[in-house]
């Protein structure tokens, strides 16, 4: 197997692009909606082939293992040329719970169906009642014999109407001091009559988001991940790689690259205005790359990140959204124009990137919430 | 000024925006897209009755002569439900143009009767944006050329179009079914269309030549972007009412969020800007009634739509960041809102657009002094 870390960066950033640019479908570059499934596996199966499916996870469980970076040269390339980051919540969040608190069992089980994308996964965190305060969650898990029997509601869950498995966060014990307390992880399956998706329209016209009733549901007891009543000390190290992944400049770099295309296609480089405020944005996005390094070094030599990692989140998200609306002051008269924008022989679809941008300050964790961490925890005001 | 002016202008709004509510609030907005007939002809009907498309029309005219301020406080009633009834454009430009033009032409009683929505083409398409030439020509009873940004355009209306001809500008009219007209919808974040007309050797006629063409539109353009500031007035407070009522009653750990710090700062910076906007495009409106010159009142709409399409786009998105979730959902009305504003921001000119704009006003109008 390939060391990738031996390779120099250089090496490395041709290896990656070579490697995009030879295998990527055209026609999915640049896609301006989450796709199903379906229509990406063609790219999934080869991706797998290759081993390149998870780039962080550790190679003993069929990642690339890759040191900091790399990774950041990976997703670089990755945003760069437009490549859809797949069905990913089994790469980005189940994987690495299963990989810190599961089971041998588990590990064995799991891993290769979540890189064969074999179950693909929605996360079941938010309830009507449980967003901001999440702990305030309300969704049971009761044990019966050899099953847990589950009732409530998620909402928000992202894709869930294209998915096979949900791992969610349930009620498993009542009668606890702190709403914290009495939480556990379990992962169930999506088809079975217990289980009732509905999608969410947003308000850019796209059925992204679901609600998902449970009503009876079932899941074996042996999909508990770590130890019942301690879900909520576990959802919160989650919380943490899910921070470092969420505040990657992947988004704000591919947006960048959208506005300067679209930009130079206007004609816009040639005002004075124009000029100052992108050199700003794109300043803004280099910079953040270097911070986003700093702490993705920091997990790399096995340390835990602290809440300040919350720092990235919130610069990369804002900035990724100056940066689009900064793409609807260059569309101009166009600004209010759905689909894709012609600029010579391509199509840049401005609405679809300001509207892609507005939750991402909302979801992972609010903005206010991200300040309000680093100024308790961080600032100690 | 008046007491009894301002007076006027209450039962105004009043008559407007209890109609607007009766036909059906912001929601209405959301039932029209869906249905994609882009606006609803009864209440359009229901509007024309009340007076509103002759509202700043003179008397003489068959209008209300209402003026500019009575036109805004509609505006924003009309943004305050996002009413999908192309109201401001045909009231500025279509009327405005006709009863400058040819107040004797029956299609100016047809329109302010509310019996034909009337839209003008007048934007042509450069290329990277607006193009600041007209090209559309009209010679020998003929028009050949393109335009861009229609809005308001119904599917078996007659156009209006300026283009030039050999004595300057010409508005010239186009039907509907003429030869040689093509139309190409550009579909809006709100659900609306923006109509671009090729027109090839296509018959039209002739309404009005020569130098009054250029003031008359010069004078429609402004009067249409001041009022569709005041739109986006409305629809900003729109926009922060539905905020300001969700904070107070969504509960998060076991408080209203309302109750946190940043959210109430927020909701007062929103209040804020949404004032500051109310108050400069009120007296923009004002100010382009007695404005001395056509600088003067280019001045004062591009200081108006500055300010509007800032305040708009910034409470718009606020609005969705303190919904939450549900903020980015169709089903929450924050999201139409913002989508509308993108529209309305974006149509004759954006705020950057016109910073630059009302800078160039006042060094013209210093320059002459
Ligand atoms: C596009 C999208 C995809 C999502 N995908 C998923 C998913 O796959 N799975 C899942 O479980 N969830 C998902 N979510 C839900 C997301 O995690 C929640 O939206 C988020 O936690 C915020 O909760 P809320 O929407 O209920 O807002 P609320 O918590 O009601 O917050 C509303 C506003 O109040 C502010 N606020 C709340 N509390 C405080 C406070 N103490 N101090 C200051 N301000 C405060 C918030 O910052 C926000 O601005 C998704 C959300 C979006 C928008």
């Amino acid at each position: 197997m390939t060391d990738w870390n031996a390779l120099s960066d250089a090496e490395f950033r041709a290896e990656i692009r070579g490697f995009f640019e030879a295998e990527y479908p055209e026609e999915l570059r640049h896609l301006s909606h989450r796709p199903k499934f379906a229509e990406i596996e063609h790219w999934h199966v080869k991706l797998h082939a290759k081993g390149w499916v998870a780039p962080a996870w550790p190679t003993e469980y069929g990642g690339m293992g890759l040191e900091a970076a790399k990774l950041l040269i990976y997703y670089e390339e990755q945003q760069r040329y437009g490549v859809n980051r797949g069905r990913d919540m089994g790469i980005q969040m189940v994987g690495p719970l299963i990989i810190k608190f599961g089971t041998q069992e588990q590990k064995d089980y799991w891993l290769p169906r979540i890189l064969s994308c074999e179950n693909i996964w929605c996360q079941g965190y938010s309830e009507p009642g449980a967003g901001s305060d999440l702990a305030n969650l309300r969704t049971s898990a009761v044990i019966d014999g050899d099953d847990f029997v589950i009732n409530g509601q998620k909402i928000w869950t992202t894709m869930a109407h294209d998915a096979t498995h949900i791992f969610m966060l349930v009620r498993t014990n009542q009668n606890t001091e702190r709403k914290q307390q009495g939480i556990s992880f379990i992962l169930a399956e999506m088809d079975q009559p217990g289980v009732e998706v509905r999608t969410i329209t947003t308000l850019a016209g796209e059925t992204e988001f679901c609600e998902v009733f449970f009503d009876d549901a079932r899941t074996p007891r042996a999909n508990l991940v770590g130890e019942i009543d301690k879900g909520w000390t576990m959802a919160k190290a989650l919380l943490s790689f899910e921070r470092i992944f969420i505040g990657n400049p992947g988004l704000a770099q591919n947006a960048l690259a959208q506005l300067e295309t679209f930009a130079k296609g206007r004609g816009a480089f040639d005002d004075a205005v124009f000029r100052d405020r992108f050199a700003t944005v794109a300043l803004d996005v280099e910079d953040h790359a270097a911070l986003y390094s700093r702490f993705a070094d920091q997990l790399k030599r096995g340390e835990t990140l602290g809440a300040d990692v919350s720092m990235l989140k919130i610069w990369v998200t804002e900035t990724y959204q100056r940066i689009t609306e900064l793409m609807i002051e260059v569309a101009g008269p166009d600004g209010g124009t759905l689909g894709p924008l012609q600029v010579g022989n391509i199509g840049v679809d401005v609405l679809s990137s300001f509207y892609k941008a507005r939750p991402s300050t909302i979801y992972g964790g609010a903005n206010e919430i991200q300040r309000n961490i680093l100024s308790k925890a961080v600032l100690g005001l | 000024m008046t007491t009894e002016q301002d007076e006027d202008l209450r039962l105004l709004r009043d008559s407007v925006s209890k109609l607007l509510d009766r036909a059906g609030g912001v929601g209405r907005a959301r039932r029209v897209r869906d249905d994609g007939a882009g606006w609803d002809a009864t209440v359009w009907g229901e509007l024309a009755d009340a007076g509103v498309l002759g509202v700043a029309t003179p008397e003489e005219a068959g209008g209300l002569g209402m003026g500019l301020p009575a036109a805004g406080v509609i505006a924003e009633e009309i943004g305050r439900v996002i009413a999908p009834e192309p109201v401001v454009p045909c009231v500025a430009l279509g009327i405005g143009l006709l009863h400058r033009l040819c107040p004797d032409d029956p299609a100016l009683e047809n329109a302010i009767a509310g019996q034909a929505v009337l839209a003008v083409a007048w934007q042509e398409r450069g290329p990277s944006g607006v193009s600041d030439a007209v090209d559309c020509e009209f010679s020998g009873g003929t028009l050949t050329g393109s335009k861009d940004w229609v809005m308001g355009l119904g599917d078996d209306a007659p156009v209006l179009v300026i283009a030039k001809s050999s004595d300057g500008l010409a508005l010239v009219r186009v039907a509907a079914d003429a030869k040689g007209l093509t139309k190409k919808a550009a579909r809006q974040s709100d659900g609306s269309s923006l109509a671009a007309l090729n027109f090839s050797a296509t018959p039209a006629e002739v309404l009005a030549e020569g130098a009054a063409v250029s003031t008359a539109l010069a004078d429609a353009i402004a009067d249409a972007t001041a009022l569709t500031a005041a739109e986006l007035v409305g629809l900003s407070s729109a926009s922060l009412t539905l905020t300001l009522e969700y904070i107070k009653t969504r509960e998060q750990f076991d408080k209203p969020i309302g109750s946190f710090q940043v959210i109430q700062h927020r909701a007062v910076d929103m209040q804020l800007m949404l004032e500051i906007a109310e108050a400069g495009v009120r007296e923009s409106l004002a100010a382009m009634e007695n404005a001395p010159n056509p600088q003067a009142r280019a001045r004062q709409a591009s200081r108006a739509k500055a300010r509007a399409a800032t305040a708009a786009q910034n409470i718009t998105r606020e609005a969705i960041q303190l919904h939450g979730a549900v903020g980015y959902t169709d089903e929450f009305d924050v999201g139409l809102l913002l989508n509308r504003a993108l529209v309305l921001s974006a149509w004759l000119g954006d705020a950057a657009y016109h910073r630059r704009r009302w800078l160039e006003a006042r060094e013209a109008e210093e320059a002459a002094q």
